[in-house]
């Protein structure tokens, strides 16, 4: 159990032999649906999403002339956690809170990147779907959300990739025992302290922090800058995927 | 049942796909012959973390994903045998107890130990359509008795099956036979554990997966054809002809659109059918919303001569209408379908070498 100080103090492997600083495997793929807009699905682990994107289109519940006053575009989140993602079998009540914070933040990070200005008085509609769940549910939704709106077209100001960061257990309170530990799996996220960072662009430009859980201020600063870090990479495997798909795209062309 | 609206296609359009479909030999716009399925992607055994799972995508892009989860779950009604025996009372409570045992293996509400869920994206879940989908699924499912007995553990416990079903794209066409053929296929292949424990005990399952054992065997311990989950086919009928898997296009000059939920027949009896009906209901085909087109005759905004003296009496232009019965223009059909159209439907689907097997052999070969 990550809990048990000891086996990670002795070796510093994680309960899947991880290190510190490892990502787990990471797959991206873009264009999965040819019915939608933009489509793409991302596995972080075993945590598997598939995100689709409908626009910029008219907004469709009619809400009167009053309602667009902005002259941008407005991005909507729809996530849908499939019953069987878990281990039990749950399905979701329609209002679920947690749903609904994770669908807010997802949209607010995309309504500062994206250019919402070209498109006013229309919607953009994201529809995640979890397919399978096992820690970094929010980060692995951002980056897919992410790749499925580059397959849409959807001019953004640069990628938004994200991740999770814990602090390894210490059994002293002295600030070197204490590893920030990468991209948790789902064991680790219910006894971890963690947070969730997501970043945009090379620099890293700080989109969303979200921590539920407690720890010691000392801890954070070393927290974020993993997480910073863990972001670039993931940064990379996303521009890797885009790349890919559009060296094949013209491969299939010119041949 | 509220049929798909939304058909952006002219009176003339609709008139000569009618045409075209009602001729004999027909001519489909995509060129394929009535029994023609088109071409579809599918895999299975995607999820990790569920007893089966399956995916399947149409090529008009709509895709869909089934995972099936069981649970072990306590039998109402049972274990009333386990306290007769330990008890050791009089033969009188001993028949008791057989008789709730028998009453729980007879599992009288074995329907519940089925659950069906369906999610289409931006409908919620009491929306008219993922209601009447999941209500046709599970009738069709519960409809194969041989199903409890895999589900039933022992008196006192049985397996709950949960098929979540998740409508990937936005519903484009009737996902009725998409929904239908991918639960069949995540069917095929979910597992169950193997029982360790013995008789009326806690149940006890083995950790090795390996052993696993399918819940619809490839092929029964006597030899027999194996049980197979039921499919739902979507059929249309223009005129007189029959069509399999119907594009969006040709469901819009349907005449009458059916589902059929057939499923094998467990037999060693060369000459029975291989399948056997389970369901069959009509659909509103999305032909009804379509506008009929407007007849020369009617047609005031005409300069030429052949236009009307002028009898613009409604009375005078519904009797122009029922006249012409769609022979110039389009018009949407009405009335039900004819008694022998739908039991060359019916025949056509079950019958040696049908339809019907044609999709189950078809899927089963996914299954590796």
């Amino acid at each position: 159990m990550p809990l048990d100080t000891s086996t990670y103090a002795l070796a510093h492997l994680r309960l899947d032999g991880r290190r510190w600083n490892e990502l787990r495997r990471i797959h991206g793929q873009i264009s999965t649906q040819a019915a939608a807009d933009g489509s793409a699905y991302f596995e972080q682990g075993n945590t598997k999403i598939l995100c689709t994107v409908t626009g910029p289109q008219e907004p469709k519940r009619g809400g009167g002339s009053s309602r667009d006053q902005s002259n941008e575009a407005k991005v909507e989140v729809e996530m849908n956690v499939a019953a069987f993602s878990g281990m039990d079998r749950k399905k979701r009540a329609r209002g679920d809170k947690r749903v609904q914070e994770m669908q807010y933040t997802i949209a607010s990070a995309f309504q500062s990147t994206i250019f919402t200005h070209l498109y006013p008085h229309s919607t953009i509609t994201l529809n995640l779907h979890v397919l399978s769940q096992d820690g970094s549910l929010l980060a692995c939704a951002l980056n897919a959300a992410t790749l499925a709106l580059i397959d849409a077209g959807v001019p953004m100001s640069d990628y938004v990739s994200a991740c999770t960061v814990a602090s390894a257990p210490s059994s002293d309170q002295t600030l070197d025992e204490a590893d920030p530990l990468l991209d948790l799996n789902g064991l680790e996220e219910q006894e971890l302290p963690f947070l969730t960072v997501g970043t945009s662009g090379e620099a890293g430009k700080v989109l969303v922090l979200l921590m539920e859980t407690r720890v010691q201020v000392a801890r954070l600063e070393a927290m974020v800058s993993v997480g910073l870090d863990g972001c670039r990479q993931i940064r990379g495997i996303l521009d890797g995927v885009v790349r890919e798909h559009g060296r094949k795209a013209l491969e299939s062309r010119v041949s | 049942m509220a049929p798909y609206t939304g058909i952006p296609l002219s009176p003339a359009e609709l008139q000569y796909l009618h045409t075209s479909l009602s001729q004999d030999p027909p001519i489909r716009p995509d060129g394929r012959s009535p029994t023609q399925f088109r071409p579809l992607v599918a895999e299975t055994d995607i999820l990790p973390s569920t007893n089966g799972s399956a995916r399947i995508c149409f090529p008009d892009g709509t895709e869909a994903m089934v995972g099936v989860k069981a649970e072990v779950e306590k039998t109402r009604g049972g274990g009333q045998n386990v306290k007769g025996e330990v008890d050791g009372k009089t033969g009188e409570d001993e028949e008791m107890g057989d008789d709730s045992n028998r009453s729980a293996r007879s599992g009288r509400d074995w329907g519940e130990w089925v659950e069906i869920g369906i999610e289409i994206p931006g409908m919620r879940d009491d929306d008219a359509l993922p209601i009447f989908l999941s209500a046709m699924l599970t009738e069709a499912l519960l409809a194969d008795t041989g199903l409890k007995d895999t589900l039933w553990i022992n008196s006192r416990f049985h397996w709950r099956l949960y098929i979540d079903i998740l409508l990937l794209s936005q519903p484009l066409s009737y996902p009725l036979p998409l929904l239908s053929l991918t639960t069949h296929l995540a069917l095929l292949s979910t597992r169950l554990p193997s029982l360790i424990s013995e008789r009326d005990e806690d149940p006890l399952f083995n950790d090795d997966w390996e052993a696993s054992t399918p819940l619809y065997p490839r092929s029964k311990a006597d030899g027999s054809s194996a049980q197979k989950p039921p499919i739902t086919l979507l059929v249309m009928s223009v005129g007189g002809m029959i069509y399999f898997d119907p594009s969006a296009d040709e469901l819009a000059v349907a005449d009458a659109v059916v589902a059929l939920s057939v499923t094998s027949t467990s037999t060693t009896d060369a000459d029975a059918l291989p399948l056997k009906l389970v369901a069959l209901r009509t659909i509103d085909p999305p032909s009804r919303l379509t506008a009929g087109g407007v007849s020369n005759v009617l047609n005031t905004t005409s300069t030429t001569g052949t236009a009307s003296t002028g009898t613009t009496s409604t009375g005078g232009v519904l009797a122009i209408r029922e006249n012409d019965q769609g022979q110039s223009v389009w018009r949407p059909p009405r009335g039900g379908v004819k008694r022998a159209v739908v039991g060359r439907m019916i025949k056509a689907v079950v019958e040696k070498g049908g339809v019907g097997m044609e999709v189950m052999a078809g899927l089963a070969g996914v299954e590796t």
